[in-house]
């Protein structure tokens, strides 16, 4: 009992000691708790997909009525967007490499008089492929169109004969029906953003003692290993738990995410994220001991993993069997499912009590590894 | 006379290099790190969307009912992954996450088709990613569609040749529409600035810290002298590095070269220019590596996330637009992209260069300014 007390003490004692560091050093406190909303902000708001309007050019050979309403049905969808109106298709080259345009719509010379004859009539559409994904989109709006001016033609003229599909589909969309990005993004985002602060934060902290070599001192003290890493651990993990609450907030408030699970589950979760991700920070710093090495280890170790692997924004699915096997071991890819699962998909305990599992692993684990690697350094 | 600032310019580069050499471990993350990231971000990085998993529940147990879902799932976006009777079961799924899907064929469905009433399948979607959901959409859509045309062409037989407008795409400069040869080169801009801001914004900072700065001030070395120094050679591993990403990116994951590599060269020494004197000008207002690096950050992953690199600009709310405009990674993520897919040159990417030289001039001159200031 008696023990337990003195351990609690030290690992108080190194905790206001660290508090002093950080009170000490303003700017990095505020940006430690300020960063994260900033940055959900500016990504919430600016990390989105959905492109409302392609800028197209369009090269009329035909220049009739028919053709008029055939770029009319292209512009007045608001999926296109007319930048350009060009007398020959070599004109758009300049265009497309500066990225001005992204796809260009050729209606050939006697379009009108071949719809009028009943004769199938090819236009062309030629698209900047080096965005894929923009591309893949511009493609499936414009094929939509012209099925739709199909539809139209046909239905004119069989005077509604063929108006009745005999097929229909009735499409049910659950969790996100408005399909906002947002919704998808923001839960990844607040795991990004918590993941690159809590690393950061504590990369450095035990690599500075080394430098400054203040280390030396606290070896002459009589604190243990485990109460050298608690005491580091737990200032910053109250200032990482205050920057998730106003993530979480600003989230759930300026994005309209819901909350439609158990907030006690988003709650633990959250908290072994945390834990993880300061642990693995402070296994950097213990490891290296340089604060630039320890830098770059951050970046490679959580930033890059953080943004790739954890099914943010990159589906894991079409990864590379060594990748998605890597993804495993990505403690935010299970923290984004948790988020997710929470927030959008209303789960609970019973579906998410694995993805807790994991996180408690991993951040015992890193506590227990850091702990571990100091003491070998110290002999 | 005029040899002395050369041969002062000489030690200094001389002294950063065998600092930085001394140091293994930093050598190999300047080196080695941004290989990796490039490597593991090539193959990471894919946005298309297809075998999303899909739970059938068919109600109507038909051949007619089974035909159509094998139609539906014939192009590969859909991929079967249970079938069931239970849609309470079908609907867990969705909430587990392991299905995206759930398509529900009415009991009946046969019988109506046959006597061309009309019926409607269900389909369910999980919207968590609304990319994948629309995708899924489409997918059934597109079906539908043509299998109803497909349903009336007994009917459109009988009438005279119908007017119909083809639409043929053609796809240029990525006509496979892979995501890697688009990204590769956006990913070594984000390595670029990466590096070359950081070491440089920590390794001075660091000086300071340890009050080797000082012990430079008293050398006759001009503060010019002292910057260029530092920075040259943390320019000439940007470049290394750069080409090094080409060299990686051309041979692994077949990004063309189109374009004028002179021409990316220069430009990007003069991107480099910028990130440097960045880190130059964020160092002088750090007082420990921590700070150096926070600040650092709160500069570059806006700058990352706001280039377009990873989501188009276009679809960035109208009021973020302009901020774009001013973020040097924009327009150097649109040069790589443009010279290396689309053989664009300095006539069509003038304004461009144009802008990063701006950047890399006025940064220079105030990185150096706070600088000699502080030194003096």
């Amino acid at each position: 009992m008696r023990k337990l007390y003195r351990f609690l003490v030290r690992v108080g004692a190194l905790a206001s000691k660290e508090t002093i560091h950080i009170r000490r050093d303003v700017r990095t406190l505020y940006m430690a708790l300020g960063l994260p909303v900033v940055l959900l902000l500016l990504f919430g708001f600016g990390v989105s997909f959905d492109i409302d309007s392609i800028p197209l050019a369009v090269v009329d050979h035909d220049r009739t009525r028919a053709s008029l309403e055939l770029r009319r049905t292209f512009v007045a969808s608001d999926d296109f967007r007319l930048v350009a109106l060009l007398d020959d298709a070599e004109d758009a080259e300049p265009l497309f490499q500066r990225g001005r345009v992204m796809a260009l719509l050729v209606i050939p010379p006697g379009y009108e008089r071949a719809v009028a004859h009943g004769e199938t009539v090819t236009v062309q559409l030629v698209l900047d492929g080096t965005d894929a994904n923009t591309a893949n989109m511009a493609r499936g709006k414009a094929e939509g169109m012209a099925l739709g001016v199909n539809l139209e033609i046909v239905r004119a003229a069989t005077s509604g004969v063929v108006a009745g599909a005999p097929l229909g589909a009735s499409i049910w969309t659950r969790f996100n029906p408005e399909g906002r990005s947002a919704l998808f993004l923001v839960p990844g985002l607040i795991a990004y953003i918590l993941a690159i602060v809590a690393v950061l934060l504590t990369s450095l902290t035990v690599a500075r003692e080394w430098e400054r070599g203040s280390m030396e001192q606290l070896f002459a003290t009589p604190v243990g290993r485990l109460e050298i890493i608690l005491g580091k651990l737990l200032p910053y993990l109250c200032i990482g738990l205050v920057a998730v609450l106003m993530v979480l907030t600003v989230g759930a408030w300026v994005f309209d995410v819901p909350v439609r699970g158990d907030l006690t589950v988003l709650a633990i979760g959250s908290f072994l994220f945390l834990i993880g991700m300061l642990g693995l920070g402070l296994l950097i710093s213990v490891l290296t001991r340089n604060q630039l090495v320890a830098t770059q280890a951050a970046f490679l170790s959580s930033m890059l993993p953080t943004l790739l692997l954890s099914n943010f924004i990159f589906p894991v699915e079409n990864m590379p069997t060594i990748l998605q096997w890597l993804s495993r071991i990505i403690p935010a890819r299970y923290y984004i499912e948790v988020l997710r699962g929470v927030l959008l998909r209303g789960n609970g305990y019973a579906e998410l009590w694995p993805d807790l599992l994991v996180l408690l692993g991993f951040s015992a684990l890193m506590i227990t590894v850091s702990a571990a690697r100091f003491t070998r350094r110290l002999a | 006379m005029s040899r002395t600032p050369l041969v002062q310019l000489g030690a200094v580069m001389l002294k950063e290099v065998r600092q930085t050499v001394r140091d293994r471990r930093q050598m190999v993350l300047l080196v080695v790190a941004p290989l990796i990231q490039l490597v593991v971000l090539g193959y990471a990085v894919d946005l298309d969307i297809d075998r999303v998993p899909t739970v059938v529940v068919d109600h109507d147990r038909t051949v007619s009912s089974r035909l159509h879902v094998r139609r539906l799932l014939a192009d590969g976006t859909l991929v079967e992954v249970a079938r069931t009777n239970d849609e309470a079961a079908a609907q867990r799924m969705l909430e587990l996450g392991t299905a995206t899907v759930v398509l529900v064929i009415p009991p009946g469905f046969d019988r109506a088709l046959a006597r061309g009433d009309q019926t409607q399948v269900q389909v369910v979607l999980d919207g968590t990613n609304p990319n994948r959901s629309a995708v899924a959409a489409a997918s059934v859509q597109r079906y539908i569609a043509t299998s109803t045309v497909g349903a009336g062409s007994d009917l459109l037989e009988l009438l005279p040749p119908l007017p119909r407008i083809d639409l043929a795409t053609r796809i240029r400069y990525n006509p496979r529409l892979e995501t890697a040869i688009f990204m590769v080169p956006g990913i070594s801009a984000v390595l670029l600035i990466l590096i070359t801001m950081i070491v440089t914004a920590m390794g001075l900072t660091r000086e300071r810290e340890v009050g080797t700065l000082e012990q430079v001030l008293v050398t006759p070395l001009s503060p010019t002298v002292i910057i260029l120094g530092k920075l040259i050679p943390f320019a000439v591993i940007g470049l290394f590095d750069f080409l090094l990403a080409l060299t990686v990116g051309s041979w692994l994951f077949d990004v063309p070269i189109r374009g004028s590599l002179l021409f990316l060269f220069c430009v990007t020494a003069l991107y480099l220019l910028t990130t440097l004197s960045s880190g130059l000008l964020i160092s002088t207002v750090s007082t420990s590596q921590q700070q150096a690096l926070l600040t650092g950050f709160a500069f570059i992953l806006p700058a990352i996330l706001l280039s377009g690199i990873f989501t188009p600009v276009m679809a960035m709310p109208w009021w973020l637009r302009p901020l774009t405009y001013i973020n040097p990674v924009r327009y150097y993520a649109q040069v790589i992209r443009a010279v290396l897919l689309k053989s664009a040159g300095p006539s069509e990417l003038w304004p461009h260069v144009l802008a990063l030289a701006g950047f890399g001039v006025f940064f220079v001159i105030v990185a150096a300014n706070r600088f000699r200031k502080q030194l003096g």
